[in-house]
């Protein structure tokens, strides 16, 4: 089964997308900062990075995002945002942003799921 | 180029406007000027006893036809002038205008008799309004230039090296050969000018120190409120973090991730699910305005406003049911031409009101939603047959944080904010919005409210 790295500093949401992915038979691991989480996915090799957007890590969520697409490590990520609307950055996915989905908090795990499964299921294809 | 304008009016749009006006105003007072001088001719001539030599006539007609073709120039031209500082631009329209009338009115002055002439006194008018528009050392050199050349004029006309035109039927005896006559004469003259134009440039250099102070004010001001839209954005945005941490939970629970839940538990939590989901909603409306008022962010795209409504009642819906409200919408929109605006705004102003609507209603309640056009407007009314809005507190209800007082008593949650976004966000839209209650859906002892909302439905650019 797919490996999910969980890359977000509010334990609570790393518990409960854990708890929504491990059910789906998921395996998860996590980091809490991008840091950590830089070296959790060149070390684990994750199949889809969840990321969330971490405005106020000095290099945030959208830093990490970037730094992985510039070292050509291509794994899907999704993006957990819940200032996309408030600060008017409504990008679609791919664009400024090298992300494949954005997920906005609250996390409904249905939609969770789904997109994971969605981007999971491109990229076997592929 | 010589520095005409006041540094601080670079930037202002309104000063190079007034300039514009000014220059028009001055345009349209000179074909009245034109006018006045033919009809001063043609009146001296046919009904006063003035007598002006024919060298006199003529010059005064050419003076006043020349005055005409330069005011046509003029106001051909003004259309071209671009509001360029380095360059031609309005207020050197303004300098060239005042240099013209200088010197035509100087001539008409030597030829109705010099010194002896009433028309003498509109130099003073010129020096004013020179004063109040042109930086002091542009009008002081001009002022000197004239009294320079009036002086000389008068001089030469005493010692007779200038002819003198007299006027007869104004004066029966002459003035310029009176050698006390014309020292006072220009003395007083020449002070008067000064004192006019020192007066008047005064006020005007302290009036534009004013006008400075504040764009400055105004400036500093739209920056604090920037400061406080973003203070308020952090503050709020780390409220909604938690809160979405626990609807995430809630979600995890209800969704059942974690196993079957006990029914009983399952109907608190659904409840706690909904007062959480109304938190974040309230945070939402409050970044959004936020977000309005900081970036006065808006999007312009084309809004089928069927769709709009039916995904505000889709998600309203569960709300709806759980209290038996029905919600209804009703289109009787003859052109249903899509509308230009921001879909998330307008969005969040429908949905508010539906949301009220069910939210301040009773078991068995009806809400109804009407769109009509009128007149290249779309009218989007929300009609309830709720507990209404008392009369008197019908005014207040879009201020900020204003909570009628039988909303209070209905129901505990509300910031009192809704209405107050809703009427931002239609102002935006260049439209308006009204209540009413009673409604038209009253019922005996439910008066209901209605909130009509009318938006243009024509394309024209909602920036400001």
């Amino acid at each position: 089964m797919a490996t999910i790295a969980i890359i977000d500093d509010d334990p609570d949401i790393i518990e409960a997308s854990n708890l929504v992915l491990t059910s789906k038979g998921y395996e998860v691991i996590f980091a809490s900062n991008p840091e950590d989480g830089y070296k959790l996915v060149k070390e684990k090799k994750p199949d889809l990075i969840i990321l969330d957007v971490m405005m106020s890590e000095p290099d945030d969520g959208f830093f990490l995002a970037q730094k992985l697409r510039r070292e050509k490590i291509e794994i899907p990520i999704i993006m957990y945002t819940s200032v996309s609307k408030a600060l008017g950055l409504e990008f679609a996915a791919g664009e400024m942003i090298p992300v494949d989905e954005f997920v906005e908090k609250p996390i409904s795990p249905n939609t969770l799921v789904e997109k994971v499964e969605k981007l999971l299921q491109l990229n076997y294809k592929e | 180029m010589m520095k005409l304008v006041p540094h601080w009016a670079l930037e202002q749009q309104e000063f190079w406007n007034a300039i514009r006006k000014r220059n028009l105003w001055f345009i349209k007072l000179r074909y009245g000027v034109v006018i006045l001088l033919l009809a001063f001719i043609i009146l001296s001539i046919s009904f006063l006893k003035i007598e002006f030599t024919s060298i006199q006539l003529t010059l005064i007609l050419i003076i006043t036809v020349s005055i005409f073709i330069y005011n046509l120039f003029f106001h051909y031209l003004r259309r071209f002038v671009k509001f360029d500082i380095e360059s031609f631009n309005p207020m050197s329209v303004s300098l060239l205008q005042m240099i013209l009338d200088l010197i035509s009115l100087s001539l008409l002055v030597y030829y109705t008799g010099g010194i002896e002439s009433p028309l003498y006194m509109l130099f003073v008018f010129h020096m004013i309004i020179g004063s109040l528009i042109l930086p002091g050392a542009v009008v002081y050199t001009i002022a000197s230039i004239f009294v320079l050349i009036f002086a000389t004029m008068i001089t030469l006309e005493h010692t007779g090296v200038l002819i003198h035109h007299h006027v007869n039927g104004l004066l029966d005896f002459h003035l310029y050969n009176n050698l006390y006559f014309v020292t006072a004469y220009l003395a007083t003259f020449s002070l008067m000018i000064f004192v006019s134009v020192h007066l008047a440039n005064g006020i005007a250099r302290q009036l534009y120190n004013r006008e400075k102070d504040l764009v400055d004010s105004i400036k500093k001001i739209n920056m604090a409120e920037k400061e406080k839209q973003q203070y308020i954005m952090g503050i709020v945005h780390e409220i909604k973090t938690p809160i979405a941490a626990v609807t995430s939970y809630l979600d995890l629970i209800l969704q059942k991730f974690l196993g079957p839940v006990d029914e009983k538990v399952e109907e608190k939590l659904l409840r706690a699910k909904t007062r959480s989901d109304e938190g974040i909603q309230m945070i939402n409306d409050v970044l959004n305005v936020s977000k309005l008022k900081l970036y006065d962010q808006f999007n312009e795209e084309e809004i089928e406003l069927e769709k709009l409504v039916c995904g505000v009642i889709r998600r309203r819906q569960p709300f709806a049911d759980a209290r038996l409200v029905t919600i209804k919408f009703i289109d009787e929109r003859k052109n249903k031409d899509k509308l230009i605006g921001d879909r998330y705004l307008l969005d969040i102003a429908i949905s508010n009101l539906v949301g009220n609507s069910v939210k301040y209603n009773s078991d068995g309640g009806k809400v109804e939603i009407r769109a009509k056009d009128i007149n290249g407007t779309v009218s989007v009314e929300v009609c309830d047959d709720g507990i209404g809005i008392a009369r008197d507190e019908l005014p207040k209800i879009f201020s900020d944080f204003f909570r009628a007082s039988n909303a209070k008593k209905a129901s505990t949650e509300g910031s009192g904010l809704g209405l107050s976004v809703v009427k931002k966000i239609i102002e935006r839209h260049n439209g308006s919005i009204i209540a009413k209650s009673p409604s038209r859906m009253a019922k005996k002892d439910q008066p209901g409210s209605c909130f009509t909302i009318e938006l243009p439905l024509k394309r024209e650019k909602l920036n400001k």
